[in-house]
């Protein structure tokens, strides 16, 4: 019995490598003349075992179907043999538009997180998801931040309807930045440790333009010997005109944190990002590492010290890209998802 | 906190203009967040943060600016008060809550309106002028961050004062005209009968000076902080006295507040200061010197120091400093409650000299010591690689969603873990399924005239037992579009099943779809996804029920969902390299009828076991039914490829095993040759 499924894909190759009026006349010949290759086929049907002659025959029929089909396609762009335009679709329009199946595209958050990882994987940090349902101690106490003081105010928190297994009549929560990621890595690694936290977090802001209750962040921190402020300085800025283009100019201007001692928050001149205005933007929340923190991760007092950020990733891309709206990226609107 | 520029240079002229002092205050940690001009005046909203109570007022952020500038700043001249024989009793019932209570008396006061300096200063900071008895208060609270309180004297019951607990069921109505029930979680200040003030937060109207107003008592406290929080939030009620003992206040401050305060009101109202009562508990474990050394401040900061620069910093915050060996010690002020360790004194020195002038490094990272499992990170990133090739579209939708909405998807009987103080109604479950979530997004697109839609979203799912990352793909509309193409063709099962088995294959696991009893997925097209047995998700055509209750219409929706946890715990195996054959492949190509209820699957099952070890592929061709095929049948057309590693086969085994094959077709699964 022959393989029809070998006569047909070559017949469908030598109909793609038709180039002039004359080949496809011998074309024709060989498939669809007298004693060619349909005919033999159905000449083989005398002869072949009764179960068979069915499938022999549909196959045929269909060869036939097929390569008339591809004659006529083929017939209507070719050129007489030897002319200049041989091996040419004379007819298309060039202008109509080409075909290719569409490639879906990753959501803005993802391109911004895997922009900001790649910088700091290249700069030797490693990326680490930790969980989004917290303890109070990973979140906050851990964080040097005492339960009931008003820098927990900044941190506000939606706790869920479920206890801590570890404390006693403590509920566990949704984390409220990616700080607690640094308490878990800790916790379990001595240093030197360059690790980025990037994920979820939560706080219950009434939604509206630039609050919303679920964004993203991308904790970071390094621990080791002798780590120095103005080791994050150059970090910090080296990863932002990475970021954003290397003519930015930044501003580390001090701040609060718990966590951190001394601590900054970094902003970035409007102007040099191409926004125009003669305005700083802030852009992230760091300093050194707080000898609390050590502490309560159980490090041995004054060996090591180390810093840690933590920047927001709805900000980075709104401002890289000059979006307005951080409900946008939760939206989905695909007309939205499609220009990134 | 407002800063009126006005007020400011009654103690200190910054010599720098209003831009230059902004940044210079921005540059030391006190951001300015707007600026406004007020007649001859300009004011500055600063950022105090939670740390530093001390500038919550206009000598504490004075203070600031002379150790950034270096100039001199010119206190106010208080005279001291001392407690006197004629008292006035005052009980604290709790030291833990009050440390301190301050009374003053002053007879014979005339209450009118404030002089013009007082109205404009109380103005300057956004409050209403009221009386000069009242308008002291606010402006030494300003001055000095002190909060204090004046009481009409003639209607405190009794003379005397109870710093107490609320008792269940008082009641109080404070000087906004509120009526507010207290609690045994609220410190009052009562008289002999009642309470006659919320204690640090806001006085009551009974006992607030008016005009008609002869004897006032002036207070002037320390409160327990946390109590203070936890008050304040009970009533949901805050004010600029709230605000700071929530925060902490100077302890010996209360003094000075009180002083100030008895100084300013006996000039306007011409009164008299007949009785000081001073109860007071002074805190434990005063503080004590830090060491500090240059080299431990220059390590840190990778910045160069001199002891004279440290010495010139530290007392222009008014720090005490002595020398002992290489080390500094250092003594914080009592107003400076963060300063605990040497860090903290290292950040003031980094502040005062101005961060910018620290210069900049990049790190040496080592090798870490991190053992952690790539197997996660690498897996989502093939799985977002493969659908975005297949043309699906990234989302990331939020986390929450609610009951009713996972009753719309049929899925009212996933166990959802519940957040505890949602904002919304909306959004009071932690989703326990992704599909709420993306139906939701397809609806939204839906409205915007969107109709084709192909989704993926790779996110947690949440579970008491813990969290799991999870694929969700959803497919509606037609297909991708070729013009050429005169038909639109809807996507079907088929298009979500290639999207997973391309997914799968790239993860290079081998999934079995088998029966599935989701009751979202519509039964006559569902599937459940089982890894070696194992449940990995459910895969189908959402029910119509589901649609309905989403307000879809016209258009059918492909979904699936698969769990990931437990593809990043497979062990992973290597594919190993397959030698191309060197011999030749038979290709037969069989068509069969067989009863509708014959899976595909157990057709190539049943090839394969009896295929011997030469028959090396099964590739489906077609399926068709029509007008030559029995009803109750279906029509498959499939290839069967024999082919050997070792040698070319021969005619007549490839027809013996060929027809072992149909035979074993016919006889297990009623197949009939066409």
């Amino acid at each position: 019995m022959h393989n029809f499924q070998q006569i047909q894909q070559q017949a469908r190759e030598e109909a793609q490598g038709l180039s002039d009026v004359k080949a496809l006349g011998a074309y024709r010949l060989k498939y669809l003349g007298k004693k060619g290759i349909v005919a033999e086929i159905f000449a083989s049907l005398s002869a072949a075992v009764p179960q068979d002659k069915a499938a022999i025959g549909k196959a045929a029929n269909d060869l036939r179907a097929l390569v008339t089909q591809w004659i006529e396609e083929k017939s209507k762009g070719l050129a007489p043999a030897g002319s200049p335009l041989a091996g040419q679709d004379a007819g298309i329009d060039p202008s109509l538009p080409g075909t290719a199946a569409v490639l879906g595209r990753p959501h803005l958050l993802t391109q911004t997180i895997d922009e900001i990882i790649d910088v700091f994987e290249k700069l030797g940090f490693a990326s680490i998801e930790t969980p989004e349902i917290e303890t109070e101690f990973h979140n906050f106490t851990g964080l040097n931040i005492a339960l009931d003081h008003p820098s927990r105010d900044a941190f506000d928190t939606f706790y869920l309807d479920q206890d801590d297994p570890g404390a006693k009549g403590r509920r566990l929560l949704l984390r409220s930045h990616t700080s607690p990621g640094q308490i878990r890595i800790m916790k379990e690694h001595k240093p030197p440790l360059a690790v980025i936290v990037p994920g979820r977090v939560y706080r219950p802001d009434a939604v509206d333009a630039s609050h919303s209750l679920m964004f993203h962040q991308v904790e970071g921190f390094l621990v080791d010997r002798k780590v120095q402020f103005s080791d994050l300085k150059g970090l910090l800025m080296e990863f932002c005109k990475r970021f954003f283009g290397s003519s930015l100019k930044m501003r580390f201007r001090p701040h609060f944190f718990p966590f951190t001692e001394p601590s900054a928050e970094v902003d970035i001149s409007a102007e040099t990002l191409g926004i125009g205005k003669k305005k700083w933007l802030e852009i992230l929340g760091c300093g050194m590492i707080n000898p609390k923190v050590f502490e309560a991760v159980g490090y041995p007092s004054g060996k090591y010290t180390g810093f840690a950020f933590g920047l927001g990733v709805e900000r980075m891309a709104m401002l890289k890209y000059g979006i307005n709206d951080i409900r946008l990226f939760y939206q989905n609107d695909v007309r939205f998802l499609r220009q990134f | 906190m407002k800063l009126s520029l006005n007020w400011l240079k009654d103690y200190i002229d910054p010599k720098l203009s209003t831009e230059k002092l902004m940044d210079r205050l921005v540059m030391a940690g006190w951001d300015v967040e707007s600026r406004q001009t007020l007649g001859s005046d300009t004011v500055l909203e600063v950022e105090i943060t939670p740390n530093r109570p001390d500038c919550l007022s206009v000598l504490g952020l004075a203070r600031e600016i002379g150790a950034i500038t270096g100039k001199k700043i010119k206190y106010p001249k208080i005279k001291n008060y001392k407690p006197t024989s004629n008292t006035i009793p005052i009980n604290i019932e709790d030291k833990k809550d009050c440390s301190r209570h301050i009374g003053t008396l002053i007879r014979e006061a005339t209450v009118a309106d404030s002089p013009a300096w007082l109205q404009e200063r109380v103005n300057a900071v956004s409050l209403r002028p009221i009386n000069n008895a009242v308008d002291v208060t606010n402006f030494v609270l300003m001055e000095t961050g002190q909060p204090l309180h004046v009481f009409d004297y003639d209607k405190i019951v009794g003379g005397k004062i109870v710093v107490r607990r609320a008792k269940a069921g008082e009641k109080i109505t404070t000087i906004d005209g509120v009526e507010r029930a207290l609690d045994a979680s609220i410190l009052v200040i009562a008289d002999a009968q009642k309470p006659v003030a919320i204690a640090g937060i806001m006085g009551g109207k009974d006992t607030e000076v008016t005009f008609s107003t002869k004897n006032i008592l002036l207070e002037s406290a320390h409160f327990d902080m946390t109590l203070m929080r936890r008050a304040s939030r009970r009533l949901g009620l805050r004010s600029d006295s709230s605000y700071r003992f929530e925060r902490n206040v100077d302890w010996p401050g209360v003094l000075v507040g009180a002083n100030r305060a008895t100084d300013l009101l006996l000039e306007p109202t011409k009164g008299h200061c007949t009785a000081r009562t001073d109860a007071a508990y002074a805190p434990k474990g005063s503080f004590k010197p830090i060491k500090i050394t240059v080299d431990e401040i220059e390590n840190l900061l990778g910045l160069k120091v001199t002891l004279a620069d440290l010495k010139r910093i530290f007392t222009s915050l008014d720090f005490q400093v002595s020398l002992k060996g290489p080390s500094l010690m250092v003594l914080a002020p009592s107003f400076r409650g963060d300063v605990k360790q040497s860090v903290d004194l290292i950040e003031e020195v980094a502040r005062t000299i101005g961060f910018d002038r620290i210069p900049t490094s990049l790190p040496q990272i080592r090798a870490q010591n991190l053992i952690m499992d790539p197997r996660p990170a690498q897996i989502k990133k093939i799985i977002r690689e493969t659908l975005m090739a297949g043309g699906v579209d990234e989302v990331v939708t939020l986390s929450m969603t609610n009951a009713k909405d996972l009753a719309k998807c049929r899925q009212e009987n996933l166990k959802a873990v519940r957040v505890f103080n949602p904002l919304t109604v909306d959004q009071q479950l932690m989703r326990p399924s992704l599909l709420p979530s993306l139906l939701s997004i397809v609806a939204g697109n839906f409205n915007h005239g969107q109709k084709n839609l192909c989704l993926f979203e790779i996110a947690k799912r949440y579970f008491h037992e813990g969290e799991k990352t999870t694929l969700a793909v959803l497919l509606t509309g037609s297909r991708y579009q070729d013009w050429r193409l005169s038909r639109k063709e809807q996507m079907e099962f088929f298009d979500l099943k290639g999207a997973l088995k391309n997914v799968l294959d790239a993860l290079g696991v081998d999934v079995s779809f088998q029966a599935s009893q989701e009751s979202f997925l519509d039964e006559a097209c569902r599937s459940a996804l089982k890894l070696n047995g194992q449940a990995l998700g459910a895969a189908g055509k959402l029910d119509r029920s589901v649609l309905k209750n989403w307000d879809i219409k016209h258009q059918d929706i492909y979904f699936a969902e698969i769990d990931l946890e437990t593809l990043f715990v497979l062990p992973q195996k290597r594919r190993p390299f397959k030698p191309l054959p060197e011999f030749p492949a038979v290709v037969r190509d069989v068509s069969v009828s067989v009863k509708k209820d014959v899976a595909y699957g157990s057709i190539e099952d049943v090839c394969r076991c009896h295929g011997g070890d030469i028959l090396c592929d099964v590739q489906f061709i077609e399926r068709y039914a029509g007008d030559k095929i029995t009803p109750g049948s279906k029509g498959l057309v499939f290839s069967l490829i024999y082919q050997s590693p070792k040698r070319t086969l021969r005619e007549e085994e490839v027809y013996r095993t060929h027809q072992t094959i149909l035979q074993a077709l016919n006889t297990k699964l009623g197949a009939t040759l066409r």
